[in-house]
């Protein structure tokens, strides 16, 4: 931790000297994106191998923050300093050329070429007659990974057939082939488990070590308090503050970025469970969801526990329709259904927000009100016309109901941060009417603040009735949302617990425990 | 909802339209006249109502090559049952635009059923219909079709050319689809995100099957059209047509991703080419360089399309 030392001294006022020596400071940068003033007069910078976490809500201005230090977006007032100097990037280029790469939330690898080929993509060694020079392509990548520990993989294997993880430190190995001096790593653990997570954060101190300078971009708390040397956090565009991580704690932060202190991260309670809404019996889907039971009251919040591919997602898409049972009964209020497709789904009362919300959430390209419309055109067609008085009114109704942060019902959803998109969703399921809802992963990728508001709909509407069925891999917040928790494993339930004796240690044995074929039967 | 947004390209092309029509008008004294005019509305009655269709196709984000086969398989078949099976006429015209629709809703069962992408599955059906129809035809032509059936290719009412009130008729139709109704609103869905689409509870499968059912209905009601106008039933008609729709289509600013276009972008982008054509003839430009051009406007409109688009950071 010779670098961590070094920094200790450097700690105080920063000297021209200092300033000389660092690899990129941003001052007073302001930008304004589609007419919102994102980053407002923020100032930033990175002195070598430290771990600079930047932290602040969806929309607090992250994301402009880091596209201006890529070079994607030019700032409409204040400079860039690449060692001092004052710079302009007019491309993403030019960061390149400055040593300043990045390691994207959606992994922009070439799934069809090799390992190899993806790190060395755009700067390949050449032989002196112009080829590419494959030899050393291929023991400069070997090496190259051999640092970042992992040697394991095969520097000769398409892209395609890797992990979420492995591609990630081919991200990042490519980034280092660019002698990047400045690494930005945007929520670089939203998509990880847990070794991974482990084994990325294992990375990043050896890249630190070497004098590579990291902003690190994460809602994760325990990750911050781990890793980061320092701490920037962002409120609406506006720049709070920059710490010392060991000045902080968790509440303090928190309270930074959204503005006041949240106390009570998961409501409590209220109004008693009703009858019984939702029933399976024995329900199958193919091999993957098997021989599911349970059953669903009003009010009440079912969590629905287990490891990525344990047949969570799918039992939900079961009963949504999207895959139809194949074997077993489901009940609606007591009475058979039958469920072929997520119309008919939707038409028994049944709401489903999906676990991957640009790709089957949301319409990207179209606006709120568009896509609030979408789950409920029937409704809102009058005669053979979508009435669009209503369909507009409706979504300015959703985003009073649920703050959603835009410009009004017209401004298209990719423009929005992802606690708003979430929100949307939401939106229109709820406009449906519906009596049973269905989270699937409702937090995913989205900050505190609006996490804490997303339970707390959640909580209200379950008072109101709502019978929810919430999936989630996050265990504090299936055990702090859920009144009752069901354990999956292996396409099957293995454990049921209810609030009392639903604990982190119980909950995460059922979820890891490994059934055999005799277990199983 | 996004009117602005969506009616830039339209815009646009308004614009260029206009500014074609003052140019060639201006190149001949023979283009702007009532007479000229309305014989082109003619012309491209075809070619618009399978671009109507077509436009609903492209918008989902798929495509149909095969009308223009469908169309010759639909004149052969008409003059078939009417000719070699006796039928009357007035039969032999249902059962050809019956067989037509048909067509298309075999490309949609392609498509939705089996997965196959629509490039793939039309440009099958493409070889399949034309093949049908050189092979029932067997180079034969038919001739000798009673007066009153010229009527719908080249009867007039009201002064106007039949086919005009019928593209109009369908134009208003189409627009009205596609921008008012729940169908339309699903049409775009799909095409901007068919996995979103779906689980919003949009029968993604059903409109697909209808949209491509569609293309093959107004195909074969162009085939009926054009056997009347040409008097002839010949099995290479349509051959090609696939193409100026799309270029048609695509002009008017309808993305070929899907997602994104509309109704009077298509028109706009028909009346363009066809103003080009024609007004580009009469002027005493060659068939190769009235090519040339209309390649060149579509590279142009498409390119300040993205112009635009990029300067409104859209």
């Amino acid at each position: 931790m010779g670098a961590r030392a070094m920094q200790g001294e450097r700690a105080g006022d920063a000297t021209a000297e200092d300033r000389a020596a660092l690899p990129i400071e941003l001052r007073a940068v302001s930008k304004s994106c589609a007419g919102i003033k994102v980053g407002n007069t923020v100032s930033f910078d990175m002195r070598p191998g430290e771990v600079h976490a930047l932290m602040g809500e969806n929309g607090a201005g992250k994301s402009t923050l880091i596209k201006i230090m890529a070079g994607l977006h030019q700032p409409d007032e204040g400079q860039i300093l690449i060692n001092g100097e004052p710079v302009r990037f007019s491309s993403p280029r030019d960061a390149h050329a400055a040593g300043i790469a990045t390691v994207h939330q959606e992994l922009l690898l070439f799934p069809e070429l090799t390992v190899a080929e993806n790190i060395y993509l755009g700067q390949t060694p050449k032989t002196p007659l112009g080829a590419i020079d494959w030899p050393a392509m291929r023991r400069g990548a070997r090496a190259l990974l051999q640092s970042l520990d992992s040697g394991d993989l095969d520097i000769d294997q398409k892209v395609t057939t890797l992990s979420v993880g492995n591609r990630q430190r081919i991200e990042i190995a490519r980034a280092l082939a660019q002698d990047a001096r400045v690494l930005i790593m945007d929520e670089p653990t939203a998509a990880l488990a847990e070794h991974d997570v482990q084994r990325l954060m294992s990375i990043v101190r050896t890249l630190c070590q070497r004098g590579v300078a990291i902003v690190y971009v994460s809602h994760r708390m325990p990750e911050i308090f781990a890793l980061a040397d320092r701490v920037t956090v962002l409120r609406d565009g506006q720049h709070v503050a920059t710490r010392p991580v060991c000045d902080v704690d968790e509440p303090t932060l928190v309270s930074m970025m959204v503005g006041r202190s949240i106390d009570r991260l998961y409501p409590a309670k209220q109004g008693q469970d009703g009858e019984t809404v939702l029933e399976l019996r024995n329900v199958s889907q193919r091999s993957v969801v098997r021989d599911i039971s349970f059953s669903l009251r009003r009010g009440e919040i079912l969590g629905l526990a287990g490891l990525v591919g344990s047949g969570r997602t799918e039992t939900a898409l079961t009963i949504f329709g999207i895959t139809p049972a194949t074997a077993g009964d489901i009940l609606i209020n007591g009475r058979p259904v039958k469920i072929g497709s997520p119309e008919a789904a939707r038409d028994l009362g049944i709401a489903y927000v999906p676990e991957d919300r640009g790709h089957q959430g949301l319409i990207r390209a179209q606006s709120i009100a568009e896509n609030i419309a979408l789950a409920n055109l029937k409704r809102l067609t009058r005669g053979v016309i979508v009435d669009m008085t209503r369909v507009m009114a409706e979504a300015k109704q959703a985003i009073a109901r649920f703050g959603i942060r835009a410009r009004g019902p017209d401004q298209l959803v990719r423009q929005l941060s992802g606690g708003n998109q979430q929100k949307v969703v939401l939106g229109k399921w709820l406009a449906t009417n519906p009596r049973i809802l269905i989270m699937d992963e409702p937090t995913r990728g989205i900050d505190v603040g609006a996490k804490a508001e997303i339970h707390l709909l959640m909580r209200k509407l379950a008072g109101e009735g709502m019978a929810i069925l919430m999936i989630s891999s996050e265990l504090p917040e299936v055990l702090g949302m859920s009144d009752r928790v069901l354990v999956m494993n292996g396409g099957r339930i293995v454990g049921e617990f209810d609030k009392v004796e639903a604990s982190a240690e119980a909950v995460g044995t059922v979820m890891t425990r490994s059934y055999s074929k005799d277990d199983a039967a | 909802m996004t009117a602005s947004r969506l009616l830039r390209h339209e815009t646009i092309l308004g614009v260029l339209t206009v500014i074609a029509l003052i140019v060639l008008a201006s190149l001949s004294d023979k283009f702007f006249t009532a007479e000229n005019l309305l014989n082109q509305g003619r012309l491209m009655s075809e070619v618009g109502l399978v671009a109507l269709a077509m436009t609903f196709v492209i918008v989902t984000g798929g495509i149909d090559l095969s009308v223009g086969s469908i169309l010759g398989l639909t004149a052969i078949l008409l003059g078939v049952f009417w000719k070699n099976l006796g039928l009357p006429l007035p039969a032999a015209m249902v059962l050809a635009l019956a067989c037509g629709t048909f067509a298309g809703w075999v490309n949609g069962l392609i498509i939705t059923r089996f997965r196959v992408p629509p490039l793939i599955a039309t440009l099958a059906t493409l070889a399949l219909y034309r093949g049908l129809a050189e092979g029932i035809s067997e180079a034969r032509s038919v001739r000798g079709y009673p007066e009153w059936f010229f009527f719908f290719g080249q009867g007039e009412v009201l002064g106007v050319p039949f086919q005009l009130w019928v593209l109009g008729l369908a134009t208003i139709v189409a627009a009205v689809i596609l921008g008012l109704t729940p169908f339309g609103r699903a049409t775009y869905a799909i095409g901007a995100n068919e996995t979103a689409a779906r689980f919003s509870g949009i029968r993604v499968d059903a409109v697909k099957l209808w949209i491509y059912t569609g293309a093959g209905f107004c195909s074969a009601l162009a085939a009926v059209i054009f056997v009347s106008r040409v008097t002839t039933t010949r099995s290479d008609m349509g051959t090609g047509l696939e193409l100026d729709v799309i270029t048609g289509v695509v002009l008017g600013g309808t993305s070929i991703f899907g997602g994104r276009g509309t109704i009077i972008g298509t028109v706009l982008g028909l009346i363009l080419i066809q103003a080009l054509k024609n007004g580009l003839a009469l002027s005493g430009v060659k068939g190769d360089g009235t090519i040339v051009v209309i390649g060149l406007v579509l590279i142009g409109a498409i390119l300040a399309g993205a112009l635009f688009d990029r300067n409104r950071g859209g």
